[in-house]
């Protein structure tokens, strides 16, 4: 790799600090004197680089590369899924009675937290300026919890589980009361909570918990108990060359200790002496270990590939994890639509350009 | 919620009346360069729109800021050269923007579909032998 390719596609990683940070990929800034220095943008040019590779996608964790795309818009995916995508969460809770510790605000605040799978795009924003509440923008949940002795537990238990009934108030306390067009709208995927282990306060007998939830739609941008994600995050591809060879067994198990299990692997080389390889750079944690070893440092090369990123996409539970990057990705268009639309009023008023 | 002295949740997204989402001031002194504003965006959307002006070899300058922390606004300034305006080049950085965005949206779309039938072919593989 030519010392201008790797300035321009590696972001370089040295003992004390970090290097060729941002991109340079625009026009004017490299001149690679193979007349390949055109960096304008073209669309056929970004369709023939451009890549995705699904890693693992399980119903709660999706991983992906998106590869030969410029950081901001990766990092404008990553922003949308944490904050602009919408779903419904409880936003109104009203207590009708609350005899637990627990006190009113801090209950309800508990509650807003719980992720309730609905699909959001089914609803709309529940409008402040009327603060009309109808089917098409809450949801309805009632709590009915009433802590009691339990007269069949054993005399000489002391398991508050088995002593009292309705000791824990958990999401599977929630129960939900359809609304006009809900009822047949979600009859196949009834709105609950996405999971029905989440406690929410703990009674004891004579208290009880009864209340009436609302949920609204909104985006994580003003709170976050509206994000569809737990984590959503990339990291670049680490990468380690070999600038020389590492041979010998004690060289080679120091060298394979400096990384994280399975970065490094041995194998015999032509001469029959163990020698050092790259098993699998994706496992590094750049830990920079091994430029600490004066006998290594020379003869490695730690740097990252500026252009590909790793996705690691968590979901809540309320959507597919695939379903929030596709959402993602829809309301970016829908960003850049309105701002073509808004740009066209721009001129039309007149301003002399 | 009228005792609390918190930001109405809106103000994050609700432009207010009579506002236009975008509007312009052309630069007095710098040939060829003005100044935008965009209503209730952030970095999200900024720094795409910097990274696509860049690309344009026609952009001489292009560069934003988020001018207050609790206003939810950015500026971005756009120079180009004498051949075209800042708004003009603007607007192919938006279609360029939408271009790849959609771009990117179909081919994930592919590899979920392609990644579905591949586990699905290891599942009826692994159930045959």
């Amino acid at each position: 790799m030519s010392p201008t390719e790797l300035k321009r596609s590696r972001v370089q990683l040295h003992a004390d600090h970090v290097s060729n940070v941002s991109s340079m990929d625009f026009p004017g800034t490299v001149t690679t004197g193979d007349g390949d220095d055109d960096l304008s943008w073209s669309l056929d040019r970004f369709k023939q680089s451009f890549d995705i590779n699904i890693t693992s996608l399980d119903p709660m964790t999706l991983t992906f590369d998106m590869i030969n795309v410029d950081a901001s818009i990766a990092n404008a995916f990553r922003r949308i899924m944490i904050s602009e995508i919408p779903t419904l969460a409880i936003e109104r809770v009203y207590v009708a009675e609350n005899t637990g510790v627990m006190q009113d605000e801090v209950l309800a605040h508990r509650l807003g937290l719980i992720p309730i799978r609905a699909d959001a795009r089914l609803f709309e924003y529940f409008d402040p300026a009327s603060q009309t509440a109808t089917d098409l923008n809450t949801v309805v949940l009632n709590i009915d919890a009433r802590c009691e002795r339990n007269p069949a537990a054993p005399d000489d238990t002391v398991d508050p589980y088995q002593k009292y009934t309705h000791f824990a108030v958990t999401s599977a306390d929630m129960t939900w009361v359809p609304q006009g067009f809900q009822a047949e709208a979600f009859a196949v995927n009834p709105i609950e909570p996405v999971t029905r282990d989440i406690l929410i306060t703990k009674l004891r007998p004579g208290q009880a918990v009864k209340c009436e939830l609302h949920c609204q739609k909104g985006i994580g941008k003003s709170h976050a108990k509206w994000s569809p994600v737990a984590t959503a995050s990339y990291r670049l591809l680490p990468e380690i060359t070999l600038l020389q060879p590492i041979v010998g067994a004690a060289e080679t198990e120091a060298f394979r200790k400096c990384f994280p299990e399975g970065v490094i692997g041995v194998a015999k080389n032509a001469d029959g002496e163990p020698e050092a390889y790259v098993k699998n750079p994706r496992l590094d944690t750049m830990s920079r270990e091994v430029l600490r070893h004066p006998q290594f440092a020379d003869k490695v090369r730690l740097t990252r590939v500026r252009n590909h990123f790793l996705y690691t996409v968590e979901s809540t539970g309320i959507y597919d994890p695939h379903v929030i990057v596709a959402q993602a990705a829809d309301v970016l268009i829908e960003k850049c639509k309105a701002m073509r639309k808004a740009l066209v009023e721009v001129t039309q008023l007149g301003v002399e350009v | 919620m009228s005792n609390v002295n918190a930001p109405p949740s809106w103000e994050l997204f609700h432009i207010p009346d009579g506002m236009k989402k975008i509007s312009m001031v052309k630069d007095t002194k710098i040939p060829n360069a003005a100044t935008f504003t965009f209503l209730k965006e952030d970095h999200t959307l900024a720094n795409i729109l910097r990274m696509a002006l860049l690309r344009d070899p026609k952009v001489l300058f292009a560069g934003y800021k988020v001018p207050h922390p609790l206003e939810h606004d950015f500026v971005l300034k756009i120079q180009t050269t004498l051949d075209t305006t800042p708004i003009e080049v603007l607007r192919n950085a938006t279609r360029a923007l939408l271009q790849e965005i959609m771009d990117i949206k179909l081919k994930f779309e592919n590899e979920i579909l392609m990644y579905g039938s591949r586990q699905l072919y290891r599942t009826s593989v692994d159930i045959a032998f």
